[in-house]
């Protein structure tokens, strides 16, 4: 599992803490907290509001930025990629264990009602048992992830991607959804616009 | 403040939950009122209580929708990497104030090992807030801190802060023996020799006082501020002792300055409530007599946000008709940072 990619250095970001109007100081007692973390090599935006503290929207913002650019850059050998595959193979071993308990389950009820039908060849039988062995070690390491992952739900959730040309504000009615975790992530240049496209649905975790 | 369309409300039922539509008049947006709802549903969620959930839940949203500053209903406000604990009576931590402290304390040279712990004052304590961010970000173990504030209350609170901060290890236990809370009223200078200072041996001096004036509270402060946080905390009350040729909202100034003449820290911030009010304390350093003309030629006025640059361009501001002073930062006037040599 490639390990958790590090945030950009502190010179190519600039951050922006959105401010409401107001005087502000003790006339007010805000609430807000949102950090807003541009990369400037690559024009991505990040507003976070996950959290009330504003140390911690930052530090969730950059690392947020980090994933984000992990995928742009390494694709399909991303974290993200490496992880999300990891999960759909166990998925998988999951379904197929779940398939052959069935295939059993049915053979046997067949056998006591005394109907002969096929059974799996010696081969097929051998597959599935190496099979068995790799996704042994793949949970291994889905399970050394899913305790990292359970920890970190906490901050992450439902990640809102606005395709828009320029630093429009992000339109309430689209953004907001009841479990939406305060995070919208932004892409902004039309050159950039093409290469992730085909990324994350509008909502689930990335 | 500009009336909400009826259509907000049946955006916030929808998109939101039913228990969103009673924030908004608070909020004033559906990003606002789904955070503050979030964090009502955190906060019920990790406290236990017999009432049910839901029930509590609708509590909360209720108490919000009259004005009751969410810091009040859960009980705490981040600052810094802190987790502050707040309750009526005692003003609470503002970002702005978390801010200008962090700045402050980039400012600090790091001591060598051998020097003296740094001695620091923070008077209006309120919360403790400043203490235990300054202790936070200099170390327990580099710093000596004391939090004075006029309400027996805040003091009480200060000091359940303090333990607080340290049983969540954001402080090590011995900030118990580097960080301390005194009822005192300022005004009262008496108060002063029993810190235990000696002429020049403080080093950093620090005050967010009550600078709001009488007619500012009426008009330009914030209704849940207004009606739910105190007023000792906000407005300057006349004093029957003080004497100074001021604006009301200023006299705090006027009397910080009286205890710099005679404690003479080699750094001071004092928090204000925008520029014009920082131009004013400038003034009010720059003129005075005798020791404070140590500091009359370092002075800065610092924005929300003083590290924050401004591409190089160094904005100044003119005091007075003859004196300039850099104005650091972006946002609005925040506060007065002076030095002595």
């Amino acid at each position: 599992m490639p390990s958790r990619p590090k945030p950009p250095p502190e010179s190519e970001l600039e951050e922006s803490f959105l401010k409401g109007s107001g005087p502000g100081g003790q006339k007010i007692n805000k609430t807000n907290s949102a950090v807003q973390l541009k990369h400037l090599p690559t024009n991505i935006v990040i507003k976070c509001q996950a959290t009330r503290s504003r140390s911690q929207n930052r530090k969730i913002a950059r690392d947020i930025l980090a994933e984000r650019l992990d995928e742009l850059y390494n694709g399909t050998q991303s974290r993200t990629a490496v992880v999300g595959s990891v999960k759909k193979k166990r998925a998988d071993s999951a379904a197929k264990k779940a398939r052959r308990k069935h295939r059993k389950l049915a053979e046997e009820k067949a056998k006591a009602a005394g109907v002969t039908g096929t059974t799996p060849t010696t081969e097929e039988v051998q597959e599935d048992e190496e099979d068995d062995e790799e996704w042994e070690v793949v949970d291994e390491e889905y399970h050394e992830e899913e305790l990292e992952e359970t920890e970190r739900q906490v901050n992450k959730s439902d990640t809102v991607i606005v395709h828009g040309l320029g630093e429009a504000p992000v339109n309430e009615s689209t953004s907001v959804k009841s479990n939406c975790n305060g995070i919208v992530l932004k892409e902004l240049p039309v050159d950039k616009q093409a290469a992730v496209e085909n990324t994350q649905p509008a909502q689930g975790n990335p | 403040m500009p009336r909400l369309p009826p259509s907000l409300f049946w955006k916030a039922r929808q998109q939101i939950s039913p228990f969103a539509p009673i924030l908004l008049p608070v909020c004033r947006t559906l990003d606002s009122a789904a955070n503050e709802l979030r964090w009502i549903k955190q906060h019920v969620n990790s406290t236990s209580s017999l009432v049910p959930r839901k029930l509590r839940i609708w509590q909360a949203c209720l108490k919000r929708e009259r004005g009751m500053p969410l810091q009040y209903i859960l009980g705490t406000q981040p600052f810094g990497p802190l987790e502050i604990l707040c309750r009526p009576g005692v003003l609470i931590p503002r970002l702005e104030t978390e801010s200008i402290i962090y700045h402050l304390s980039s400012l600090i040279p790091r001591p060598s090992p051998q020097a003296p712990p740094l001695k620091i004052l923070d008077l209006c304590t309120g919360t403790g807030c400043i203490p235990l961010l300054l202790s936070s970000l200099l170390f327990p173990a580099r710093t000596q801190i004391t939090g004075v504030d006029i309400s027996p209350s805040a003091i009480s609170l200060s000091r359940q802060n303090l333990t607080h901060t340290i049983s969540l290890r954001h402080l090590s236990p011995s900030a118990s023996k580097s960080i301390n809370f005194t009822q005192a009223d300022i005004f009262d200078l008496k108060f002063l020799p029993s810190l235990g200072y000696k002429p020049s041996e403080l080093d950093i001096l620090v005050s967010n006082p009550p600078y709001i004036s009488h007619h500012g509270f009426n008009t330009t402060t914030e209704r849940s501020v207004r009606l739910y946080e105190p007023r000792l905390a906000l407005v300057p009350q006349i004093h029957p002792t003080s004497h100074y040729n001021c604006e009301p909202e200023d006299i705090f100034y006027a009397h910080l300055l009286e205890i710099v003449r005679t404690l003479q820290p080699k750094r001071v911030l004092f928090e204000v409530g925008d520029l014009d009010q920082a131009a004013r304390v400038v003034a009010m350093v720059v003129r005075g007599k005798g020791f404070l003309e140590r500091y009359a030629r370092n002075v800065e006025v610092w924005r929300d946000e003083p590290g924050v640059g401004l591409e190089g361009k160094a904005e100044k501001m003119w005091v007075g008709g003859n004196v300039e002073v850099e104005v650091k930062g972006q946002g609005r006037g925040r506060g007065v940072y002076f030095w002595r040599e």
